[in-house]
């Protein structure tokens, strides 16, 4: 049966990719929608919600529109999230490879390296990194990718173990084929299935600590960002609940649908992978 | 005489096992002429398949020479090794896991022309369409996935991808046991059709004495890691000395009765 089919048949799967397609049309759609500054003053200050229809979610404490910043809030979800993720990714992948494929002191050495990071929680080197570098939307990525390669590089590394020892790999090298090459054409490719599968884990965990280094004020001061709504909000919590609570759910709801996509697609494959 | 193609002396192997040392092959020594089969027989677990990765320095061995076409071929290293590979080519058991997965018939013949620098990009389409029809396959097949096509075509391109670099030596590890036995004839007759042809010479590692006779030139039997004997291929099949010998050959008609039928068609 095809893929797609497949995962069509997953209502939690849909619902994932649901949501996922509504929050790549928001974030794509933001500055059609407001073209604007959404940092910009556009009414009264805290405006509930539903209450102007020029302003349906009503404004916050400076008197800016927060539907304009939910839209442009999405763009840096999207944004961080899937840039720390494929650079988490990419790099773990390939320490994985040339660690697995290389095997002993480089192995040993890359791997204690592995350890190291592995043994700080993520989010304090993040959070450190980000004290130290100064707070711009690339170093937020590379921040969060800082501390997100580690378990890529494990799966990597296990999966490459255990492609080495294979006739193919054994075939390429009687072809004189260069061992760099072997590792990254003939091995990687057939190690990456499940080092992707931890890519909506890690797209999602990507997701909430961007909002928690915006909510501790150390994200990207010039883009909109949910955790700095929410920090924002933190301040008039009696008395405007909304503008904490509407950027919370959007963040709930982003983190639910990139988890339960990703779930879907790695069921497909698998069950895919499994009947081959 | 002239120096033999390939010359093996002492070649050891040592595995650990259980802090005990154990010797998969144990002071093995044969030649092999250029254009000559050499047959390597003996049960599963005599040393066969670790001879062919340690000729192939796809393992190391712990004594022993291997001279090569004149060379000490052990002493080679890096990029130096890597181009004497194009001379010594190995076609192993298992059609489907000899090629990367992902692989098209296109690319695996690719691969060896691109890297020993035989032919231009421009030039490879064509020479991979006469390295098919070499090995009697269509041409038509280059653009198909190698899990698509059936595992005799697939030994037929782990034979090309092996002449691609127009070797004098392939190693043809068990390279008929997993075939069906119609497949298996003309396999064979592929591969005696491009010895007489290229002057190919072959070590041709099997269980199966009934192929061995219709293949090789000369056969060397192992027990345990040690040449048991070793001699014309009839000479030995026919009257072996050995015990291991004398076993093998009363275990092999019961076996192989249509795969000797197909070595007294050939005669």
């Amino acid at each position: 049966m095809n893929p797609l089919r497949r995962f069509l048949r997953a209502p939690e799967a849909i619902a994932g990719a649901i949501i996922l397609v509504a929050l790549f049309a928001i974030a794509l759609s933001a500055s059609l929608f407001f073209p604007g500054d959404p940092q910009a003053i556009a009414g009264p200050a805290l405006l509930p919600p539903f209450q102007d229809w020029s302003l349906p979610l009503g404004t916050d404490r400076l008197g800016r529109d927060v539907l304009a910043e939910l839209f442009h809030g999405a763009r840096t979800s999207l944004v961080v999230g899937l840039a720390a993720a494929a650079a988490a990714i990419a790099v773990g992948a390939i320490v994985g490879t040339l660690a697995g494929f290389t095997g002993g002191l480089v192995d040993e050495v890359l791997m204690r390296i592995t350890d190291a990071f592995q043994t700080v929680p993520s989010f304090l080197l993040a959070l450190a990194f980000v004290s130290v570098v100064g707070p711009s939307l690339g170093v937020v990525v590379a921040a969060i990718a800082l501390g997100a390669w580690t378990g890529p590089a494990r799966v990597a590394r296990a999966e490459v173990l255990s492609i080495r020892e294979r006739d193919f790999v054994a075939g390429a090298r009687v072809i004189g084929m260069h061992p760099l090459e072997i590792a990254f054409r003939e091995v990687l490719p057939n190690a990456l299935p499940p080092v992707l599968a931890l890519s909506s884990v890690i797209v999602a965990a990507a997701i909430l600590t961007e909002a928690a280094l915006s909510f501790l004020g150390l994200g990207d001061p010039n883009r909109m960002t949910w955790g700095g709504m929410i920090a924002e909000g933190r301040a008039v919590l009696r008395a405007a609940p909304f503008l904490s609570i509407i950027p919370g759910v959007a963040l709930v709801l982003t983190v639910l649908g990139v988890y339960l996509a990703g779930e879907g697609v790695v069921e497909t494959t698998a069950v895919r992978r499994s009947l081959s | 005489m002239s120096r033999p193609l390939l010359a093996v002396s002492g070649l050891t192997k040592r595995y650990r096992r259980g802090g005990k040392s154990i010797a998969a092959v144990d002071d093995v020594s044969f030649d092999i002429e250029p254009g000559e089969t050499l047959a390597l027989a003996g049960p599963s677990g005599s040393g066969k398949s670790t001879i062919a990765r340690l000729l192939l320095r796809l393992i190391e061995s712990d004594a022993g020479r291997i001279e090569f076409e004149g060379g000490d071929f052990l002493s080679l290293s890096g990029a130096a090794l890597r181009a004497r590979r194009a001379r010594l080519q190995m076609v192993f058991q298992d059609p489907l896991a000899a090629f990367n997965p992902r692989a098209t018939v296109a690319r695996v013949l690719d691969d060896p022309l691109r890297i020993h620098g035989i032919a231009t990009r421009s030039e490879r389409p064509r020479r991979i369409a006469a390295l098919l029809d070499r090995v009697g396959l269509s041409a038509d097949l280059a653009g198909r996935a190698i899990h698509e096509i059936s595992g005799g075509q697939r030994q037929r391109i782990a034979i090309a991808r092996a002449i691609a670099t127009k070797p004098s030596l392939i190693v043809l590890d068990e390279a008929v046991s997993a075939l069906d036995v119609s497949v298996r004839r003309q396999i064979l007759q592929l591969l005696l059709d491009l010895q007489r042809e290229e002057r190919i010479a072959y070590l041709f590692i099997s269980h199966d004495l009934g192929v061995i006779s219709a293949i090789a030139h000369r056969v060397v039997i192992l027990d345990a890691g040690r040449v048991a004997e070793s001699g014309n291929a009839r000479a030995v099949i026919g009257a072996p000395q050995s015990t291991i010998g004398k076993a093998l050959v009363t275990a092999a008609p019961k076996l192989n009765r249509t795969s000797t039928q197909g070595a007294a068609d050939r005669q």
